[in-house]
């Protein structure tokens, strides 16, 4: 089973001192993070040496431009890829030295996801798709959560239709819905709005919002896009495979200019 | 645009390859086909020229007689001419019987291809060699004596006409023989007896007064040193031809020919008749092997470019027309089928070659050639053959490619989509082939079975039943998918793996259509021959039961009747029951009467007793002794058609000791006597012997092996007993259905493999282009076991539905086969072959399973990290 490791807390992420927020504590933590390709002469830092902690409870964007190693970041957060040293947690399980039983058994109950490119099965209805990791489980959808789901996102009326005939940001919600059932520790969403237009983005990025401050959920969300990075509560900032800053409470404004500063250094 | 073509083959070789492997196995098989072929022809040219090795000239088709032989031999230049004559002869010893063509000694013995290995050639009447193994199995060695037994006229002793009889006569055998050449190894050899012993028997079988056999001759000649051949051959054809004329004898289709000359003629007549039935036959499986493949290919084509999509978009976006797709893929196909076929002709020959070297060392007796011949026709036929199937497969494919737009290059890339159901014009057709199909395969049956015309009502059930099968497939894209989509309903309740696995199988239902349906092919003809033959044993068992009642009947009575032959030895009633395999031996007495029918002819007859209990323990088939009981005889169907007797009549049989009055029982029983019970036999002669033993056996297919050894214990005894093993023959027919069957699977046994690659094919080709959806779903928590499963319940799937409807449609032609070609003999059984029908099913869940594991081995492979990944 899972193998749970006590690991001294870091100086404590920032209690929550502002009133709208409840009290955060982490729900996913890397440290030393490394990850590298090749060797030798080829060998690339994708990751290098990451510490970072994501609250439980809010809605975190990681921002950075291409290869800056932002979504190998979220890989090894979610226990999709191996990391090559460092640690890092989903609460106080650590997801680095798993076997691929114990990963899936991870990724099915603790772990949500939400695709750039949606990725839901072709040959399922929009609740056989969202309603599937419970399933794997084999367990049974929990139908209460499951109402408020459907209605949160807006579904109600969608939920026998294939994904074929949905629109994209449709499908988008349906993904989120099928991140959310199994009511997992974390969602991991990978440019999620990346194969939307604008206002099925908004749209889609309302809705993960929602789920974090009316359904208590936390939402970690891998963006190039400033926009979409302003509807989180947080933004961390990734560049070259290092953390290179970290903006709370992210205006439209605010995220670009930390993305620009990010590639005036890179320029320098 | 070849170079295009060139680099998109490249990237898809691994599935181009597994589809080439369907192609290359029908290749394979045409090319041995083929091969097989030339080799039963080159085994026939040999073993002719070999009996005229040593021979200059073959005077054949000369009018028979010694008028002939004398012409040849007068002719200048001609030193030996000697007739090939052959006589077929029964030799007996210690029991066994043997029935072996016999040659007359040349006078020239350069023109005998056997070779004497012990012992030496007969030189005086009554002298025989024999061929090694037949002495082998006559238990003789040279100077042993045989019997041997022959037809011959015997003169009316006072005028009377010329009655047929049995000659048995001792002969001595003077040496054994060997065939180095295999001149006589197709005829079973051969043996030497004095030409003028072989000219008697012959001239014995001809009744006074006929012509001699009217059979045309054939003069073996050799030429003195120098002499020219033209010359020779000339002057042998115009003396010939005289002498004939002046005997008044038809001349008309002599030929004076060279050995080589003689073989090829007759080589090429062979090759025209059993060669081409068998080359014939066999090609029709070949075909069927390249038709399943067909659809194998097709399949894979059909994948391919759906799996292009995008590419083709973008050829059509930067300028490509449709005809230069639609070439791409035809210019794939050809270098594909090109490809496989090769390799098929390669491994074809590879295989005919290595057959054949084992062949040779197993001997078979038939003498086979050292290497195969590859004429023109084995290299070009299955190069044709592979390369068109292929093209034609993708034809299909090559339009969906051209029906690709452009704007495809642009949206966004989803895995590819099926293509569009089938059109209403192939429903219909489909339905109206299936339709008139099945309508003619009644007919047919109903004209067998109530018409009673087999042969009318065969072909019409052939050509309906082949119709319905074409329909059922050209609708099977309709049909099929309902199947499966019932089928997992049913699997889809136990689990989500299960669930996932039916849904993917939906998704393309087309391609499982496809796939399933060339498994269907071969399912479907392989169960209908398997339950046609069972259907054909148990009419054909009923048949035989009453032609063969007893298995094997050990009798001293046969050559003299019952009057004075001498009973069986004491004790090998019992000897024989201790044999392996002999399950009862019921003594059978048998005594002469003097029978009386009211109203008909008297008649001295045969009368055995056998009791009731044990007639049914050693008859077959019980009905015709069934009336059996004290006071009635019962009399064989043949008899009381010849005597006058009918069913109930009032029969007084008179004896030595006394007189029977019984009651005619008339049944089916084959026998030259009545059947009493032994306490009616009693009454006539109280001292009736015992002449005959029943013998059953314990199953009769053994009958092969037991029935010699029965032969050994009457021989060990010395008794002049005879034993005749009816079930020998019973077995035989039932070998013979069951080789043909065993034939006739083997051979579509290669199209059920060929579909079943096709099965592995389509699920690698799934698991490739679900390689985003297989990470999503390991993304959301699918493990790599589940993953597995899925693949193994969408592999069973296929192959399961395919292979029970293949059983079904078979259980349902080979019913219909079996009723209109044996519905005349009676009432058509029906049989299920339960252990081959299941058989079939587990082949082909396995076979679903192990397709699975190939493809599932590449999908857990796939990280989860794909389905994150941007095309």
């Amino acid at each position: 089973m899972d193998t749970t490791v006590f690991v001294p807390m870091p100086d404590d992420a920032p209690a929550g001192d502002d009133g709208h927020r409840p009290a955060v504590t982490p729900a996913v933590r890397a440290r030393a993070l490394t990850k590298t390709y090749g060797r030798g002469e080829a060998q690339v830092r994708a990751l290098d040496g990451v510490d970072v902690d994501f609250a439980t409870g809010r809605f975190t964007a990681i921002m950075g431009p291409s290869g800056s190693g932002k979504s190998t970041l979220m890989h090894l957060l979610a226990g999709l890829d191996s990391a090559t040293s460092g640690q890092s947690f989903i609460g106080s399980t650590e997801v680095t030295g798993l076997n691929d039983k114990a990963l899936t058994a991870l990724r099915r109950d603790r772990v949500g996801f939400v695709f750039q490119q949606f990725n839901l099965l072709p040959m399922f209805t929009a609740a056989q798709n969202i309603t599937l990791p419970v399933e794997l489980a084999g367990g049974t959808a929990d139908q209460q959560w499951f109402g408020t789901l459907v209605d949160t996102l807006g579904l109600s009326k969608r939920l026998e239709h294939r994904p074929s005939e949905l629109s994209g940001g449709q499908q988008q919600r349906v993904a989120i819905a099928r991140a959310l059932i199994a009511q997992p520790d974390v969602v991991f969403a990978d440019e999620p709005t990346g194969n939307l237009d604008s206002r099925s983005g908004a749209e889609v990025l309302s809705f993960l919002r929602r789920s974090v401050r009316e359904l208590g959920r936390t939402i970690i969300m891998v963006t190039h896009d400033p926009a979409a990075a302003a509807y989180a509560d947080r933004v961390v900032l990734i560049a070259d495979g290092k953390i290179a800053g970290d903006i709370t409470d992210p205006t439209p404004e605010s995220a670009l200019a930390g993305l620009d500063a990010l590639r005036t250094v890179a320029a320098r | 645009m070849i170079r295009l073509t060139l680099s998109q083959m490249r990237r898809s070789a691994g599935r181009l390859a597994a589809a080439g492997v369907a192609i290359v196995i029908g290749t394979a098989f045409v090319a041995i086909t083929l091969i097989a072929g030339n080799v039963i022809t080159s085994t026939t040219y040999d073993s002719i020229a070999a009996q005229f090795k040593g021979a200059d000239l073959v005077v054949a088709d000369a009018p028979a007689g010694e008028a002939t032989v004398d012409a040849v031999r007068g002719t200048d230049g001609v030193a030996s001419a000697d007739p090939m004559t052959m006589s077929y002869q029964q030799l007996e010893h210690g029991g066994r019987t043997i029935y072996q063509g016999v040659l007359a000694k040349p006078t020239n013995l350069d023109v005998l291809p056997l070779e004497i290995v012990d012992g030496a050639l007969p030189d005086a009447s009554g002298e025989i060699a024999l061929p090694v193994d037949v002495a082998e199995r006559l238990d003789v060695a040279p100077g042993d004596e045989t019997d041997l037994v022959r037809g011959a006229f015997e003169e009316g002793t006072d005028g009377t006409e010329p009655t047929w009889t049995e000659v048995r006569e001792q002969v001595v055998v003077s040496g054994t023989l060997d065939d180095p050449y295999g001149a006589y190894a197709m005829l079973g050899g051969a043996a030497v007896a004095p030409a003028a012993d072989v000219a008697d028997w012959e001239a014995d079988m001809v009744a006074p007064g006929e012509e001699t056999s009217a059979m045309p001759a054939t003069v073996l000649a050799t030429l003195d040193d120098g002499a020219d051949l033209e010359q020779v051959r000339t002057a042998v054809e115009d003396a010939v031809t005289t002498t004939a004329q002046a005997e008044e004898a038809d001349a008309s289709m002599l030929e004076v020919v060279t050995p080589d000359e003689h073989a090829e003629r007759v080589a090429a007549e062979t090759t025209g008749g059993e060669n081409v039935v068998f080359v014939t036959f066999v090609l029709v499986f070949a075909a069927i092997a390249l038709l399943v493949a067909a659809l194998v290919i097709a399949n894979t084509f059909q994948v391919l470019v759906a799996q292009r999509t995008r590419t083709l978009a973008l050829l059509r976006c930067v300028g490509a027309d449709k005809s230069q797709l639609r070439r791409s893929v035809l210019v794939e196909a050809s270098i594909v089928g090109l490809l496989s076929s090769v390799v098929g002709l390669v491994l074809g020959s590879g295989l005919a070659q290595a057959a054949l070297a084992v062949g040779r060392n197993m001997d078979l007796g038939v003498p086979l050639p050292s290497a195969i011949e590859v004429t023109p026709v084995v290299v070009i036929a299955p190069l044709v053959a592979g390369t068109l199937v292929t093209l034609v497969a993708a034809l299909s494919p090559a339009r969906a490619a051209t029906r690709v737009a452009p704007l495809a290059a642009l949206r966004p890339a989803e895995s590819p989509t099926a293509a569009r159901g089938a059109g209403r014009v192939r429903l219909v057709l489909s339905l109206l082939v299936t339709v008139v199909g099945l309508a003619l395969l009644g007919a047919g049956v109903a004209l067998s079975v109530v018409a009673e015309e087999p042969t009318t009502g065969l072909l019409v059930a052939l050509a309906g039943g082949a119709f319905s099968f074409v329909g059922i497939l050209v609708g099977a894209v309709f049909w099929l998918p309902k199947v499966v989509a019932l089928a997992g309903r049913v699997v889809g309740g136990s689990g989500p793996t299960a669930r996932l696995a039916a849904a993917n199988t939906l998704r393309n239902p087309r391609r499982t259509a496809a796939t399933s349906t060339a498994l269907l092919i071969g399912v479907t003809l392989v169960a209908m021959m398997s339950t046609a033959a069972a259907s054909a044993r148990v009419t054909m068992d009923s048949e035989l039961d009453a032609r063969y009642p007893v298995d094997v009947v050990v009798a001293t009575d046969l050559d003299s009747g019952p009057a004075g032959a001498p009973p069986v030895t004491d004790g090998l009633a019992g000897t024989v029951a201790g044999l392996d395999g002999v399950a009862t031996v019921v003594e059978v007495p048998v005594t002469s009467g003097d029978v009386s029918v009211p109203g008909g002819d008297d008649a001295t007859l045969p009368v055995r007793a056998v009791a009731p209990a044990d007639a049914d323990a050693v008859l077959r088939s019980t009905e015709m002794v069934e009336p059996l009981a004290a006071g009635t005889v019962v009399v064989p169907e043949e008899l009381s058609e010849v005597y006058g007797i009918t069913d109930g009549d009032a029969l007084t049989i008179t004896g030595a000791d006394g007189t029977l009055e019984g009651t005619a029982a008339v049944t089916d029983l084959v026998d030259d006597g009545f059947l009493v019970v032994p306490d009616d036999l009693a009454r006539l002669d109280a001292a009736a012997p015992t002449t005959q033993l029943w013998v059953g056996l314990d199953n009769p297919a053994d009958a092969v092996a037991v029935v010699p050894s029965v032969q050994d214990a009457v021989a060990d005894t010395e008794s002049p007993a005879q034993v005749m093993g009816a079930a020998v023959e019973r077995a035989t027919f039932q070998q013979v259905i069951d080789t043909a069957l065993a034939i006739v699977v083997g051979l579509l046994a290669v199209a059920v493999v060929i579909a079943l690659i096709g099965v592995t094919n389509t699920l690698s080709l799934s698991v490739i282009e679900r390689r985003r959806e297989s990470a999503t779903l390991r993304a959301i928590g699918l493990s790599r076991g589940q993953l597995r499963g899925m693949l193994a319940v969408e592999g069973l799937l296929i192959a399961l539905v395919g292979a029970v409807l293949g059983v079904l449609l078979g259980l349902v032609y080979g019913w219909a086969g079996a009723a209109s070609a044996l519905g005349w003999a009676g009432e058509p059984v029906f049989v299920v072959p339960w252990a081959d029908l299941a058989a079939m099913l587990g082949v082909a869940a396995v076979a679903g399973l192990v397709a699975s594991v190939v493809p599932a081995r590449a999908a857990v492979r796939t990280s989860p990290v794909e389905a994150l990944a941007a095309e």
